[in-house]
Order: C-alpha cells, then sequence, then structure tokens
C-alpha cells in the first residue's frame, strides 16, 4: 500500500476539505501478447475536496491509468473506488456515462475538440446530454468560454484557433455542466511555454476561485508546481 | 445546436466523399427505379388488360390462322356481344426500316367497337369506314413516323408478299383510355388484305376478339366458345385479355426474371457503397467517439449518430436519385420504349408506389449498411478510442 505524499517546497497550502475521491486496494492489469501486464498495483490514494494535484512519473508509470480509473473511463481489475461517496468500480455502462456526465470534466493533451463545430459549440457540446434548454445552454456555453477569456472567439472553428486557445476551449467545455472534479491529462503537452503557463494559470484559478478539484498528469515539473499537492508514481505504484 | 445538428455536420464533414457516395446511391437509385418500372409496366399490361374481352386463337399456336367463317359461329354463340378479328401482318416502312411497329388487317366495322378503350375522332373513323386502304395509327406511332392524317405511307410485308408494296392513307390517329393498349399500332381493312390474297390463302383470319356480357363469366364463355369448335379440323384456344397478353409475353418473362434479379444486386451494391463510407468515417472519428463518451454520450447514443449520418446519405441518395429517374424514365427511355416496344410495355411510366419503395430502401439499406459500423463505434472502449490517432 503506497501512501499519498504532500512534496516538501509546494507553495500553496493542501486542501483541507472532506476526502472526495477515495481508492483502495486499486490494481489494474492489461493483457497483452497472452502476457498479463500490471499497470497499477494494490493503491490507496485520497485526494480531498478543493485539491490541486498532479501525478507525476516516468512514462509508463501507470499516471494516465489512474487518471482514467478516477475519471471512470476504465474500471480497476481489483480494488474500489469512491467519489464523493458513491463507488463508481460496480457501476453499470450507462450509469458511469451519466456519472461523467454530471460530475468529471476532461482535459486533455490534444484538446479533442470537434471540427465540425464552433468554440462555443464545441462547449455547448456536454449540455446536450441535460435537459437545458438551448437558449440557456447557449448562454452558459458563452459563460464558460467567458471565464477561459474567448468569448470574442466563440464563432471560430478549432482550425481558426492556436493550440492554446484550442486548449482554452476544452477548458470551457470541461467546466461548463459545472463538474466537481476535473482530469487533466498532459494539458501542456503539446504547447509552448507561454501558452502552458495561461493554462496553468487558467487551472488554478478553477480551483482557487471555483473551488474545482483538480487531478492533472504531467511530465513538467514547472506545470506540476502549480499543483497544491504532488505524486509520483512509479512502476504502478505511488511513492 | 442539437444532436440532429451535429450529426448533419459530420456528414458534410467530408464533402467530396459524401457526395460521392450520394451520387452512387442516386445512380444505384434510378438503375432500381427503372428496372421496376420496366417490370411494372410489364405488368401492367396484362393487370389492365379489359376483363370482359376474350382472345380467340388457333388452339397450336397464335401465328397460325383460322377459317374466316368461326368469326359468324362465335357471334352466334351465348353471353357473346360483339365480336371482331384480326391479322398480323407483319409489313415495314421501307423508309423507316429499323422502325417495329404492329400492323394488322382488322375488321373495320367492329374492331373499333370491340376495343372501345381506343379513341378515334368519329369524322376520322367515319372517312377511314369508307376508305378501303385507309389506315388507322396510334399517336405515339404517328409522332414517330411524323405521320400526319391524309399521309399516303407505303408498307411491305414479308408474310404477305402478292403485293411487293402496300399503300395506304392515314385517315384517322387513334389515342386510348386504359393502359393495356399499344399507342403505336396501325389497323388497316382486313378485307383489302383478303382480297388482294391468292385463293388458297383468302378467308384467313388471325384472331378473333369478343366483348362477354359478364365480365365474370369469362372463363367458363371462353370454355363455352372453343367446345363449339372441339370437333372440327383447326381447333380453338381462348382466353381473356389478361392471360392472351401474358401468353404473349412469356418469351420475355426470363428476361424479366432476370431484371428482378439484377435489380436486387444494385441494393446490395448500394449497401455496400453505403457501408464502405460509413465504415470509413466511423474508423475515422473513433478519436471523437471517445471524446464523446468520455462527456457522458452512451454507446446507443454513438450509435444514432452512426445510423443517423447512413439514413442521411440513404435518403439524400434516394432523393436525387428519384429526381434523376423522372426525366430520364417518364421523358427519356420511357418514352422511347413505348414507341418502339409498345406492344409490351404500353405505358412505361414510373409507378408512385416504385418511388416510394425506393426511398424506403435507399433510406432502410443506409440503416443496415451501418449495422456493424454504429455496433463497432457504441462498443468503443473510450481509453482504446482516445488513444487511436485520426
Amino acid at each position: 500500500m503506497s501512501e499519498a505524499t504532500t512534496e516538501a517546497g509546494t507553495k500553496k497550502e493542501s486542501a483541507s476539505g472532506a476526502i472526495q475521491i477515495q481508492l483502495r486496494g486499486v490494481s489494474k492489469s492489461y493483457e497483452r501478447g497472452g502476457e498479463r501486464l500490471k499497470i497499477l498495483s494494490e493503491l490507496d490514494l485520497d485526494v480531498r475536496e478543493g485539491s490541486f494535484e498532479a501525478l507525476m512519473g516516468p512514462s509508463g508509470s501507470g499516471k494516465s491509468t489512474l487518471l482514467n480509473l478516477i475519471a471512470g473511463l476504465d474500471r480497476p481489475t481489483s480494488g474500489t473506488i469512491t467519489i464523493s461517496g458513491k463507488r463508481i468500480d460496480s457501476m453499470s455502462e450507462g450509469e458511469l456515462a451519466r456519472w461523467r456526465a454530471n460530475t468529471i470534466g476532461f482535459v486533455f493533451q490534444s484538446y479533442n475538440l470537434l471540427p465540425v463545430l464552433t468554440a462555443v459549440e464545441n462547449v455547448e457540446l456536454p449540455l446536450l446530454l441535460t435537459k437545458v434548454p438551448s437558449n440557456e445552454r447557449r448562454k452558459r456555453a458563452e459563460t464558460a468560454l467567458r471565464v477561459v477569456g474567448l468569448e470574442d472567439r466563440k464563432t471560430h472553428y478549432p482550425r481558426q484557433l492556436s493550440g492554446g486557445q484550442e486548449q482554452r476551449v476544452a477548458i470551457a467545455r470541461a467546466i461548463v455542466n459545472d463538474p466537481a472534479i476535473i482530469v487533466a491529462d498532459e494539458p501542456t503537452g503539446d504547447l509552448d511555454r507561454q501558452s502552458a503557463d495561461e493554462i496553468l494559470a487558467l487551472l488554478e484559478k478553477l480551483n482557487t476561485e471555483l473551488g474545482k478539484s483538480i487531478v492533472m498528469v504531467t511530465h513538467d515539473p514547472s506545470a506540476a508546481e502549480r499543483a497544491s499537492v504532488i505524486r509520483r508514481l512509479n512502476k504502478g505504484a505511488l511513492e | 445546436m442539437t444532436l440532429t445538428g451535429l450529426a448533419v455536420r459530420n456528414v458534410l464533414r467530408n464533402t467530396f466523399r459524401t457526395v460521392l457516395t450520394v451520387v452512387g446511391v442516386a445512380v444505384a437509385t434510378v438503375a432500381f427505379i427503372f428496372l421496376r418500372t420496366l417490370i411494372s409496366s410489364w405488368a401492367d399490361a396484362s393487370d389492365f388488360a379489359v376483363k370482359d374481352r376474350l382472345m380467340t386463337r388457333h388452339k397450336i399456336t397464335f401465328v397460325m390462322t383460322l377459317p374466316r367463317h368461326y368469326i359468324d359461329e362465335v357471334r352466334n354463340i351465348p353471353h357473346i356481344k360483339v365480336a371482331t378479328f384480326a391479322n398480323w401482318f407483319g409489313a415495314k416502312d421501307p423508309k423507316h426500316d429499323k422502325e417495329f411497329f404492329a400492323n394488322m388487317g382488322v375488321d373495320a366495322d367492329t374492331f373499333f367497337k370491340v376495343y372501345d378503350d381506343m379513341v378515334v375522332p368519329p369524322a376520322d373513323l367515319d372517312t377511314w369506314l369508307h376508305d378501303p386502304q385507309g389506315a388507322i395509327v396510334g399517336d405515339v406511332l404517328a409522332a414517330k413516323m411524323g405521320w400526319k392524317i391524309g399521309d399516303k405511307v407505303s408498307l411491305e410485308s414479308g408474310i404477305y408478299p402478292s403485293r411487293p408494296q402496300w399503300d395506304f392513307k392515314v385517315d384517322g390517329i387513334y389515342t386510348t383510355k386504359g393502359r393495356s393498349v399499344d399507342r403505336s399500332s396501325f389497323y388497316f381493312h382486313w378485307k383489302f388484305l383478303n382480297d388482294s390474297q391468292p385463293a388458297a390463302r383468302k378467308d384467313q383470319i388471325g384472331w378473333i376478339i369478343s366483348r362477354v356480357d359478364n365480365p365474370n363469366d369469362t372463363a367458363n364463355i371462353a370454355v363455352a366458345v372453343d367446345k363449339v369448335f372441339d370437333e372440327k379440323d383447326t381447333q380453338t384456344l381462348s382466353q381473356d385479355e389478361r392471360a392472351f397478353t401474358a401468353s404473349f409475353l412469356a418469351g420475355l418473362s426470363a428476361v424479366l426474371t432476370a431484371v428482378n434479379i439484377i435489380s436486387v444486386v444494385i441494393l446490395v451494391i448500394m449497401m455496400l457503397v453505403l457501408g464502405n463510407t460509413i465504415a470509413m468515417g466511423v474508423r475515422e472519428r473513433t478519436n471523437e467517439y471517445g471524446v464523446l463518451k468520455a462527456l457522458g454520450f452512451s454507446g446507443q447514443q454513438i450509435a444514432l449518430f452512426v445510423f443517423g449520418e447512413a439514413a442521411t446519405i440513404g435518403f439524400a441518395g434516394g432523393v436525387l436519385g428519384v429526381l434523376i429517374a423522372y426525366p430520364f424514365v417518364e421523358i427519356g427511355i420511357g418514352r422511347w420504349l413505348e414507341e418502339n416496344m409498345g406492344q409490351f410495355f404500353p405505358y412505361f411510366r414510373v409507378p408512385p408506389m416504385v418511388t416510394v419503395t425506393a426511398l424506403g430502401l435507399a433510406t432502410l439499406l443506409g440503416l443496415l449498411a451501418a449495422a456493424i459500423p454504429a455496433w463497432v463505434a457504441s462498443r468503443l472502449r473510450v481509453v482504446d478510442a482516445l488513444r487511436r490517432v485520426a
């Protein structure tokens, strides 16, 4: 069992809210070429509400797998995952999809915006799963774009935006349905330094001003420094 | 923005491929509509046959003739209201020797009484009745050959070579009220034909056409007619017009079976074209489906996107196909068939049901073609889909 660790020298205080994300004895392994690969091993993790946590570690250490499990994109081979008091590891596919839509905001390394939709339509996308009326959906999407500073680009298509702007649209999409948790997988991995700083500042703002819990996978130490907690994974275990 | 709007945007994403697929479906739809119209038109020829019209011919084949006096005997059979007769003339216009049209010597006094679904202006009919070398021609044939009332027409017949050339004058042009009547035929006086025959070939008629007083009893009356000639040297076979037309067209049935099969093959090709496009689209958008699933879209919703896209393309192709098929079939090839093969396809028009079927099938086949890609897309694991680079 590995204990979560807060690195010394982190600039901010760790969040002091209730435990929002709880993993107990979580293992994950895959079959590949007839061989069983163990990615995560008997992992325990507690993340408090309002926390901004960075997951670091070498390639293949299991960072993204852990993030996928927390986000309900994948299921553990064994162990339990409890988010805001709900066991998500035993949910059906449909329940998990609905839970993700209401609870998790996603930020991907390669933005993953739909090229056929404008910025505001991309942001509106998660709201299509709700019963929010269309004019209200549009208002909320525009508000989210305002939060990320891209209201003036709302009618632009992804191909008309820079990488940094695309990622800001992706962040707007992640917060538009007001999720409790934002998971970010290498959100600055494809960006130059300046754009990366802007994105990290935005994530910090979401954490401090809007109280969103953020779990971010990163290779970039300077990105990790923005988090309140830095956790390191190595060979499927938290150090 | 709506889910439907998103599906439509996806359809238009690769415009070139979508346009090619829609055109492919449209071409298949045109071919399908044409072939089904062909089959339907052939069926019409017998379906629209007049039920109280009885055809009596030589028992062996309609190529063999009957004695002239048979008509008098038929007229005396109970339940026969009126009877007439005709002889196949088998002639061509030497000026248009590649144009085939039906031409017959008919009993002038009774022919248009039996065929009251043919309409000849009374004045023209009267002229013809008094003109031994007069002819009444169908409106489609007249338009094709450029004949007008009063024109002289000379024909050459291989069946009746007693004259090197048979000269006629166009006295009238008929139209029709029914779909079973060929509008490209040429009728003249049987008497003119008979008078020109050597003694051995005189007083022979091709077949007898009668109207009976009870359309529901045509079969029994047909039996009664044949019974009259049972003990004679030349026996007859009587059938209602529908059966007669069907037997006349029997030679075509193998061709039409082949046409039927081809129309089904075309549908399969249409489905493969659609399936290929949809499968390519799904493969290219695997990553996006992963994103949608991550955002909370269910597998069923992803499948609906795929089905919606396929149905839209199929329907669009079907609509374009129908828009092309109407002028192509009705103005183009349909008119040509009516003019040149009027005996087989007297009324070549796209039936509304064929249009509805074509549209429905194009959409339905789109949905069927999308079944496997939609299933694959709905079953994608999010983490695998997100790893896939478009």
